[in-house]
């Protein structure tokens, strides 16, 4: 019996693979080359990382009133014992500082809720419109057409004083409810311009080979809306929440300015610069500088990532 | 193209229509009304003396045509059909008549307070779209025409920057850098104290031939003067905004036309560079800028009612925060609805004006 030699199997030699970058690895990749979005970035951090450890680095508690040392100049020394009123202080004497970093937290925390909020709800919007068709795509298409169209900032004015004089909302949100009803009615608002995008960018998939193959193998509406319709249209959500996370910043400071918006003794940003306004002249510009600058450096921080994650996700869009 | 128009202005009318609708809804779901704080100053007014006034003003009626039961103090009436609050408004609206004041100026015309108004409004923004035009379109074709000059990197940080700037902000330290530090311009309001008659009278009076104001007569160049001087800072930062979006606008829109066939046509034939750039490629690339413009009008009036608190600008953006924070609707409803008329038919301009300068553009 000859036996069949059996050639071993000779150890292909084969070279060490690496996975194929991901889109959203090689979108990570671009993003990093953007040296804009990356300062922006880390500023970004610098001021979210020192408004959350505000209760730790803050040298004086925010609503610490000092009568005696209002209006004090930049770095103007504390009483005796306590440390320098690093930006000065206010009309109360309350340190400018610490004030600002409290204020970051309230002016973050709303912008970060009413983005996320509205993003999800726009994307719902605009994904069950832009799948199910029919007259419930017209008649939400047509009512966000419509809201778009409404003049907003005095609407919201409108609707942020009138839900403070429901004397049951008040009870029912407690201490913070300026905060709940700003964050509540800026989603209210917030929404449709997600919603268009999602609309559209269902539509132009909906004709594609992979959403048919999953239709044919009897996917439901909701998978297909979850698993494929929405993280295909991911790329213009983020830059559009991005750069709607600044615009709710401004927003809300806006609101808080015109004295429709959080209130005080919560500060946020924007009502600092509403009590700037009170202060004698020969005080406004530092009175108005600190958290005017603040708001101005987060937002054109957010603006750059997302000038940088729309060239990084999408460089058809480059401007 | 007679035909789009007809069809777009129909369904702009019935949008103004919806939104009065949501407007006026919103407005009047809050409870509360003018007479609450009479109540809370007086303690021998009864429930049933506010019931009777609120009949007077209908806000005991539904907002929507519904069942109405009467009801004053204690006493029930027998219920019946009502065609509600937005109806009787609207029908109002259409007669001339929007309502009087409840707080803001008790009693008051709100035609009257917002004719009033309305004037100071229109100087301010229009004087503001003004500036920011004339400034951002040079300068975008400037920084087109120089890409990645020194010039350039200027003109995209400073949009950059400008549009990260909020209004309220720049503001405030314009009248700290301006007025306060430097005490170039007033901080604020629109005439200098101790004058008699405004910007805005004088120039009633040039169209009128001095009828409007008979005794100001003789006075309108310096009162104008005055004014002048007293707008320019809140004309300036409210175009500042715009300004750096609108640049960086057209400086993206002129690199594309550039790159264009038919400007290299023109060069070819022997066009300078000058001419190929001002008669063939600006005209092409500020068409959409008309649509721009058209869409920015509401941020305008809204970035308007931040200058004009700031600068004590006597304009309808105050107007409103008055009749807001004072409860008093009938102004409130009066305001928005000629904003949300003039953001609809701003589109439905910009959409037709769109079509009569791009002949490429069909409307069907």
């Amino acid at each position: 019996m000859s036996s069949i030699a059996i050639p071993a199997l000779e150890k292909v030699n084969v070279e060490k693979r690496e996975k194929p970058a991901s889109q959203w690895t090689l979108a990570w990749w671009r993003l990093r080359r953007h040296k804009l979005a990356m300062i922006g970035l880390a500023i970004l951090a610098l001021i979210t990382i020192a408004s959350i450890a505000a209760p730790l680095i803050a040298p004086y508690p925010y609503e610490e009133i000092n009568l005696r040392n209002s209006y004090a100049t930049i770095l103007s020394p504390g009483d005796v014992g306590r440390p320098m009123h690093y930006l000065g202080t206010d009309r109360l004497g309350r340190d400018m500082l610490s004030r600002l970093l409290y204020a970051g937290r309230i002016s973050l925390l709303v912008a970060l809720s009413v983005t996320l909020f509205s993003v999800v709800s726009g994307a719902i919007i605009g994904a069950v419109a832009g799948s199910f068709g029919g007259a419930l795509e017209t008649v939400l298409m047509r009512f966000t057409d419509v809201m778009l169209t409404l003049p907003q900032l005095p609407l919201l004015l409108v609707l942020s004083s009138s839900l403070r004089q429901f004397t049951q909302v008040q009870l029912f949100l407690g201490r913070n409810f300026s905060v709940i009803i700003i964050i509540f009615v800026l989603v209210v608002f917030g929404w449709m311009g997600v919603t268009r995008l999602v609309h559209g960018s269902v539509l132009s998939l909906r004709g594609q080979e992979f959403i048919q193959a999953t239709l044919a193998l009897g996917a439901s509406d909701l998978h297909i809306i979850i698993r494929h319709l929405i993280p295909n249209s991911f790329a213009p959500i983020i830059v559009a929440a991005t750069l709607g996370f600044g615009g709710v910043i401004i927003a809300e400071s806006a609101l808080s300015f015109l004295g429709f918006g959080i209130m005080p003794p919560v500060p946020t940003w924007g009502n600092m610069l509403n009590e700037a306004r009170a202060a004698p002249l020969q005080d406004l510009f530092t009175q108005a500088l600190f958290p005017g600058f603040f708001i101005f450096v987060t937002v054109l921080s957010i603006n750059f990532i997302g000038d940088g994650l729309r060239d990084a996700l999408d460089p058809r869009l480059k401007m | 193209m007679s035909n789009y128009i007809t069809r777009r202005l129909i369904q702009s009318i019935f949008l103004l229509f919806f939104v009065s609708l949501l407007i006026y809804v919103i407005i009047n779901l809050v409870p509360g009304g003018p007479f609450d704080l009479l109540r809370q100053s007086n303690p021998r007014i009864t429930q049933s003396h506010i019931d009777r006034l609120n009949a007077l003003l209908n806000l005991d009626k539904p907002i929507l045509p519904g069942k109405y039961c009467p009801q004053i103090g204690n006493e029930q009436q027998p219920c019946r059909f009502d065609q509600g609050r937005y109806i009787r408004w609207l029908v109002m609206i259409f007669k001339g008549d929007w309502g009087r004041s409840w707080t803001v100026k008790t009693g008051m015309p709100v035609t009257e307070l917002i004719s009033i108004r309305l004037g100071y409004t229109v100087l301010l923004m229009g004087l503001s779209l003004f500036i920011s035009l004339a400034i951002a379109i040079p300068l975008g074709i400037y920084s087109a025409v120089k890409q990645y000059s020194i010039a350039d990197y200027a003109v995209t940080s400073m949009a950059f920057f400008g549009q990260s700037m909020p209004t309220f902000w720049t503001g405030l330290m314009a009248i700290a850098i301006f007025s306060v530090a430097l005490d170039w311009f007033p901080t604020g309001g629109v005439r200098t104290s101790g004058m008699e008659g405004d910007i805005i009278e004088a120039i009633g009076n040039i169209f009128t031939l001095g009828r409007a104001y008979p005794e100001l007569q003789g006075q309108e160049i310096m009162l104008i003067n005055d004014g002048l001087h007293h707008v320019a800072l809140p004309a300036l930062v409210l175009a500042f905004f715009n300004l750096a979006g609108w640049s960086r606008y057209t400086r993206s829109a002129m690199l594309e036309v550039m790159r264009q066939d038919y400007m290299r046509t023109a060069r070819a034939k022997g066009c300078q560079l000058r001419v190929a750039i001002f008669k063939h490629g600006l005209r092409n690339a500020l068409i959409p800028l008309i649509t721009l413009v058209g869409l920015a009008l509401p941020g305008l009036f809204g970035g308007a009612l931040i200058t004009e608190t700031i600068f004590s600008w006597p304009g309808m953006g105050r107007l409103l925060i008055d009749a807001i924070s004072n409860v008093d609707w009938p102004i409130v409803q009066g305001i928005l609805v000629i904003t949300a008329g003039l953001v609809i038919f701003s589109n439905l301009f910009a959409d037709v004006m769109y079509g009569l300068v791009d002949p490429r553009v069909q409307y069907k």
